[in-house]
């Protein structure tokens, strides 16, 4: 039964290509029931993101791309031709690859990213919600998910941050690990800044302190991370009191000077302060990273640890391309083993009845045999008929085209007048 | 089951799960890291038969001699470390407790001892006196193990270069809390084994200390925990002092350990 992926991605088709075929969550029944009604479908799911558009199907036969395509083209409200520029169709095995490794994050624009397996879980439970879902496309949903799994915790491809905000947020869980509970002084209101502490906040920080020249503009920002604000000119007491200070301020000099953290270290027993400083030029002395118990990162240093979590998730998504490699050959040996099953228990079935047929007339014509002649006799008809089958069995669990499987199976239940 | 095989077999399986468990600081790899530690728990399941076979052969607890006390103390290191790995997924220590353990117990299987059959040997306040010592030198050596994380951490957070154990070491604070705490307890205990060690030996020589090597390593250990200890409370536990200090802490405790019965 063939597996069939018909789509665009963010490779093959430019944003407005994407956003015309796009399908929000509120539509996402009546697409799964329109893309069903095409004929020679058995199972559907439709994968959705601002990346990528695809309908995933499994069929009686190939000839349902042609009609996924039109489907495709009425729904992008554009003519065939300009369409089947940006398509992309894939076919069994290849599907499989193509799902494994999408799921894996390894197809996203930043690799590793790892939303994507979330996103592909959603649209296979939409789908088998509304029953959608064949076993096919059930089992081939499981393995994608399972592989997309493996690839994460055995590689830990999604495990490093690379972007600047996130690379603050990874050593700030290096530094304090959990993050419910703590502190954060933002100083000023630059972009990078508030993206930073946005970031931070969605961990579960106890509370956000905002400082800036303009007291309004702090307000307005503590208003939007549920924070406080506080006075620029009165920061030293949160220095003792927040862990993680952001400094991303349009001051020609340094707002936070070593003395500063001299004095707020002594009272913060024991506990580390992370101080980013996101300033050109800088707002934090940077004689302060001698300082035991600071940690100070300015923007190039963060800029560093993404452009090395960069080189070091395109290492990992080698390792991740073996096992999304392995796992496929593995999966497709399964699918093909289990679609032949039904056909190898027949022919043993019909073998076996003639066989005790047989041997019950020959019995009968040998007369009376001891129970070592019968034993040896019945021995011989059980070898005969194992020999026989073994290679059309074979055959059938190798086949791995499914065009060269469905032959193989007629041609054998004609062969041996199976019904 | 024999002893030797169960003991033989938890050497085995200790020696592939160190080597694995090495090999991934080069591969960085976790999945060979995670078949080093079901190694290492299946040898852990194999110590424990050979500690509970002599439990039931001798009838008393596997402390009376060097082979015993080092074992038990090997045990109990890599129970500490499975737990803390339970609680908070240290990959790193490995590096650390790992070998410790392997060590701890090929130095079990290599040295053989007679058991102490006499009144005085057996008797619960000496089981009592290297039961305490044995619990808390595995207390101090994961203190010391954690410590050594907590400095590797700060390290590669203030140089801002990332070493080959960036991924494995815990945030810089677990590596403190558990590091402090293990030397807290472990400290404690490791005191009361001492308090009961002078007891057992005022009570069996007439004297508090007949100041053999094990007595003065033990001492000298214990002066040396205390100042660690004291590093960490200060939060001074990142100067190479402290870090000296810690070092000369393990050798006089494994002075103090190889000398049991030997000097």
């Amino acid at each position: 039964m063939p597996l069939i992926v018909v789509g665009v991605n963010h490779r093959t088709a430019a944003v407005d290509v994407r956003e015309r075929l796009s399908v929000v969550p509120s539509r996402i029944v009546e697409t799964l029931d329109d893309l069903r009604s095409l004929d020679g479908i058995n199972g559907a799911a439709v994968l959705s993101t601002c990346n990528r558009v695809e309908a995933i199907v499994s069929a009686a036969a190939e000839d349902v791309i042609e009609p996924i395509v039109e489907w495709l083209t009425q729904r992008a409200g554009t003519n065939r031709a300009e369409l089947e520029k940006h398509v992309y169709i894939l076919r069994h095995g290849d599907v499989l690859k193509h799902l494994f490794r999408v799921a894996s994050g390894l197809d996203s624009m930043i690799v590793g990213e790892p939303q994507i397996a979330g996103q592909v879980r959603a649209a296979f439970l939409a789908s088998r919600e509304l029953g959608a879902l064949d076993s096919l496309l059930s089992q081939v949903f499981d393995q994608t998910m399972r592989v997309a799994k493996r690839v994460r915790t055995d590689t830990g491809i999604g495990e490093h941050a690379v972007s600047v905000p996130y690379a603050a947020v990874e050593l700030a869980k290096k530094i304090f690990g959990d993050l419910h509970g703590l502190q954060v002084l933002l100083l000023g209101a630059g972009d990078m800044g508030e993206l930073t502490a946005e970031h931070l906040s969605a961990f579960g920080l106890e509370q956000i302190f905002v400082a800036n020249r303009s007291h309004d503009r702090a307000i307005e920002l503590a208003e939007r991370f549920h924070g406080q604000a506080v006075k620029f000119e009165g920061i030293e007491p949160y220095l003792a009191t927040c862990d993680i200070v952001i400094a991303s301020t349009a001051a020609p000099h340094f707002v936070v000077e070593p003395d500063h953290v001299h004095r707020a270290l002594a009272t913060r027993r024991r506990r580390n302060l992370f101080l980013i400083d996101l300033s050109v030029p800088r707002n934090i002395d940077p004689a302060i990273a001698n300082i035991d118990g600071a940690y100070l990162y300015n923007i190039d240093d963060l800029q560093q640890v993404a452009d090395s979590n960069r080189e070091l998730r395109m290492q990992k998504a080698h390792e991740a391309e073996e096992i999304v490699e392995r796992e496929v050959d593995g999966f497709r040996r399964r699918l093909v083993a289990q679609d032949a099953v039904p056909t190898i228990v027949e022919l043993q079935g019909r073998l076996e009845d003639i066989r005790a047929h047989e041997l019950e007339k020959c019995l009968r014509r040998m007369g009376p045999v001891s129970a070592d002649q019968r034993a040896a006799v019945e021995q011989l008809s059980t070898q005969l008929v194992n020999k026989i089958l073994h290679y059309p069995i074979l055959q059938l669990k190798e086949a791995e085209e499914p065009a060269e499987r469905e032959t193989l199976r007629k041609t054998i239940r004609k062969i041996f007048g199976l019904r | 089951m024999s002893p030797n095989l169960t003991l033989y077999t938890a050497l085995a399986l200790y020696a592939a799960g160190t080597v694995m468990a090495l090999a991934t600081l080069f591969t960085r790899e976790k999945r060979p890291q995670h078949v080093a530690l079901g190694m290492m728990i299946a040898g852990f399941v194999a110590h424990t038969f050979w500690i509970g076979t002599i439990c039931v052969r001798t009838g008393h607890p596997p402390l009376t001699n060097l082979p015993e006390a080092v074992g038990f103390m090997a045990w109990t290191i890599f129970a500490v470390e499975l737990a803390l790995f339970i609680r908070y997924r240290v990959h790193a220590a490995s590096f650390f407790v790992y070998p410790l353990v392997l060590m701890l117990l090929t130095l079990s299987a290599v040295v053989h001892e007679p058991f102490i059959k006499t009144p005085a040997g057996i008797s619960r306040l000496f089981i009592t006196h290297i039961f305490l010592t044995t619990i808390g030198v595995a207390g101090l050596l994961i203190g010391l193990a954690f410590g050594a994380l907590a400095w590797a951490q700060d390290r590669a957070l203030k140089t801002k270069n990332r070493g080959a154990l960036w991924d494995w070491i815990p945030s810089l604070n677990v590596c403190k809390t558990v590091s402090y705490r293990a030397l807290a307890i472990g400290f404690s205990v490791y005191t009361l084994g001492i308090l009961a060690g002078i007891l057992w030996s005022y009570r069996t020589t007439a004297g508090l200390m007949d100041l053999r090597v094990k007595q003065i390593g033990a001492v000298i250990a214990w002066i040396l925990f205390a100042i660690v200890l004291q590093a960490y409370i200060n939060d001074t536990y990142r100067t190479r002092r402290t870090a000296v200090i810690g070092a000369c802490a393990f050798v006089a405790i494994m002075v103090a350990i190889l000398g049991i019965h030997h000097v």
